[in-house]
C-alpha cells in the first residue's frame, strides 16, 4: 500500500505540506479529449509520449524518461515537465477551451514504512490522543470528527434532517419515484396536498388508507414537504413521487404475500427507491427476499429495510438483523441518536451473509407526519431511520442518475463513518449530495 | 394448509406462468403471480409441499411468515 509522503513524515498522522516532484499532472475534461493537441497548443510541448503506443503492456517509463509528458490515454491525465509558466498556461487553458479540469503538482508516493519504531510513534502518539480526548471529556463516539455531536429539532427544520444534511442539499428528489411499503397513507393530510401520490392496498379487505399511522409517518420522513403548513420541515426527497403500498394492515400486521406483492409493484412502476420500515425477528435469511432484492435491484429498485429494534443494548443484548433486512441484495438500517450514537434498540450484524448493518440514519425521537387530527408525532425506531436513508438514496438518484446496485454504492461510499463498530453501523450515517 | 411463496428459478422466469401452471397442477391454489420478482404465492396441504420443491423451474418454496408492527401509541417503532 502507498501514500502520499509528507515531508518530514514520521508517523505522527497530522497532515503537512507533500513533498513533491517538479512535474506535474494534467486532468482533462475526458478520456476523448487530444491529449497531445492541447499540452502543443497550451504549452509548446510537442515531445509527448502516449500510453496508447505501448498498447497493453503499460507505459515504460524508461522508454519515455525524454518525453516531456506522458500521457495516460485510457485516464484521461498526462505527466508533464513543465516549469511554471507552461503549467500557469495549462491551467488558464481550462477556462478558455474547457479542455483541461485541473493541473496539480506530481505528489511524491512512498511504500507504507512497518519498521518497529514507526509503530511505537504510532502506538504513542494514539495513547496521546486518546488521553487528550479523556482528559477533556470529549466524546469519541461520535463521527463528526473533532467535536462531538449534538443534534436538536429547530423551527425550520428536524435533527435527522440537519444531521444528514438534507437541509443543505440542492436535491429534491424531483421526478424520482419512491415507494414506501408500510400501513398505507393518510391521503387527507394538509402536508401532502397538490402532491403527486399513488396509493395502493395490498392487505385483503382494506384499504390504502393508513389506519395505523406508521405508514404516514414513514413517508413523512422519506418524502414530506419542505415547507409544511405549520412546524420544521421532517421530510427529506420533498419533491419525489410517492408510491405507497399498504403491506401491512390497520393492525400493523402482515405477510410476506403482501410485502412481495407491493414490491413487485414498486419495481413495476420503476420506484428507484423502495422503503420497507418492517421485519421480524428472524435470523435466517428467507430466500423470497434474497431473489426479489436481487431481481429489483437488477431493475433500477433499490430496497432499504430496517434493520431491526430486538436489541436490549443496556441489558447487554446487542440484538440481530432480521429478515427481509438479512437478504444480501437489500440494505439493513440502523438508528441513530441525537449525538450520532446507536440506538439502545438498534439491532447489530447477524453472522448470516446479507446479515449485516449496512448504512445508518436518524432513528431516536424523530418528528414527521401522523394521520390526521394529531397531524404530526414523535417516534423511535430503526423504522425511522429507513426512511431516513431511503429518501437520501432518492436524492442520490437524481443528482447522480445511478440506480440499483450502483445506487447502493453511492450511498455507502457517501456516508459519514462513525466510531461506533461496523457491526452496529455499517458504513456510517448517510448523507446527502451538496 | 399452508401458506406459502415459491421462488421461480432465473431460468423460468420468462416463463413463469408456466411454472404456475405446474404448480396449480400438483394441488396449490395459486394466489399471485409476481412476474417482475419471480415469486408465485398462495396455498397447499402441508403434504403435497415435497412435490412442489422438486418441480421444474423452482428454486424453492417457502412457509410466509408474519410481520407485526408494535401498536401506535408504542414509543420505539
Amino acid at each position: 500500500m502507498i501514500e502520499a509522503a509528507s515531508s518530514g513524515s514520521g508517523g505522527s498522522g497530522t497532515a503537512a505540506e507533500a513533498e513533491t516532484t517538479g512535474r506535474y499532472i494534467v486532468i482533462f475534461a475526458g478520456t476523448d479529449t487530444d491529449a497531445s493537441a492541447v499540452l502543443s497548443s497550451a504549452a509548446g510541448l510537442s515531445n509527448v509520449a502516449s500510453s496508447r503506443d505501448f498498447r497493453n503492456r503499460g507505459a515504460d517509463l524508461s522508454e519515455t524518461r525524454d518525453a516531456d509528458a506522458t500521457v495516460f490515454a485510457s485516464l484521461g491525465m498526462a505527466v508533464v515537465s513543465a516549469n511554471a509558466e507552461q503549467a500557469a498556461a495549462l491551467q488558464a487553458s481550462s477556462g478558455s477551451q474547457g479542455k483541461v479540469i485541473s493541473v496539480v503538482p506530481e505528489l511524491v508516493h512512498r511504500v507504507l514504512t512497518d519498521s518497529s519504531s514507526v509503530y511505537a510513534h504510532g502506538y504513542r502518539d494514539g495513547v496521546a490522543d486518546l488521553t487528550a480526548r479523556l482528559d477533556s471529556g470529549a466524546d469519541t463516539g461520535n463521527g463528526s470528527g473533532d467535536r462531538p455531536a449534538n443534534f436538536e429539532d429547530s423551527a425550520t427544520a428536524t435533527w435527522g434532517l440537519q444531521a444528514t444534511r438534507a437541509t443543505s442539499s440542492p436535491q429534491s428528489g424531483k421526478g424520482i419515484k419512491v415507494a414506501v411499503l408500510d400501513t398505507g397513507f393518510d391521503a387527507s393530510h394538509p402536508d401532502f396536498a397538490g402532491r403527486n401520490v399513488t396509493a395502493e392496498s395490498f392487505t385483503p379487505g382494506e384499504s390504502a388508507q393508513d389506519g395505523h399511522g406508521h405508514g404516514t409517518h414513514c413517508i413523512g420522513t422519506a418524502c414530506g414537504p419542505r415547507s409544511p403548513s405549520t412546524g420544521p420541515r421532517y421530510g427529506v426527497a420533498y419533491e419525489a413521487d410517492i408510491f405507497a403500498g399498504k403491506v401491512l394492515g390497520n393492525a400493523g400486521s402482515g405477510n410476506d404475500g403482501g410485502i412481495l406483492a407491493g414490491i413487485d409493484w414498486a419495481v413495476s412502476n420503476d420506484c428507484a427507491v423502495i422503503s420497507m420500515s418492517l421485519g421480524a425477528d428472524v435470523a435466517q435469511v428467507h430466500p423470497p427476499y434474497t431473489a426479489a432484492g436481487r431481481r429489483a435491484l437488477q431493475q433500477g429498485s433499490l430496497i432499504v429495510a430496517a434493520a431491526g429494534n430486538n436489541a436490549e443494548r443496556d441489558a447487554g443484548n446487542f440484538g440481530f438483523v432480521g429478515t427481509p433486512a438479512n437478504s444480501p441484495f437489500i440494505i439493513a438500517t440502523a438508528a441513530l441518536n441525537q449525538q450520532l450514537k446507536l440506538a439502545g434498540f438498534s439491532a447489530r450484524s447477524a453472522p448470516a451473509r446479507g446479515g449485516q448493518v449496512d448504512v445508518a440514519g436518524p432513528g431516536f425521537e424523530v418528528y414527521s407526519s401522523w394521520p390526521m387530527p394529531e397531524r404530526y408525532k414523535t417516534i423511535s425506531g430503526t423504522s425511522m431511520a429507513t426512511p431516513h436513508a431511503a429518501g437520501i438514496a432518492a436524492l442520490w438518484a437524481g443528482a447522480t442518475g445511478h440506480r440499483g446496485l450502483e445506487l447502493w454504492a453511492t450511498i455507502v461510499q457517501e456516508a459519514q463513518r462513525l466510531h461506533a463498530p461496523s457491526v452496529d453501523v455499517g458504513a456510517g450515517l448517510v448523507l446527502a449530495p451538496q | 394448509m399452508i401458506h406459502i411463496t415459491v421462488t421461480v428459478d432465473q431460468e423460468h422466469l420468462r416463463v413463469i406462468g408456466d411454472v404456475a401452471s405446474v404448480l396449480r397442477a400438483k394441488g396449490m391454489h395459486v394466489e399471485q403471480v409476481l412476474d417482475n420478482i419471480g415469486i408465485i404465492t398462495g396455498s397447499l396441504p402441508e403434504d403435497r409441499r415435497p412435490d412442489l420443491e422438486s418441480a421444474e423451474g423452482v428454486e424453492s418454496v417457502d412457509e410466509q411468515r408474519n410481520f407485526q408492527l408494535a401498536p401506535p401509541d408504542s414509543g420505539v417503532q
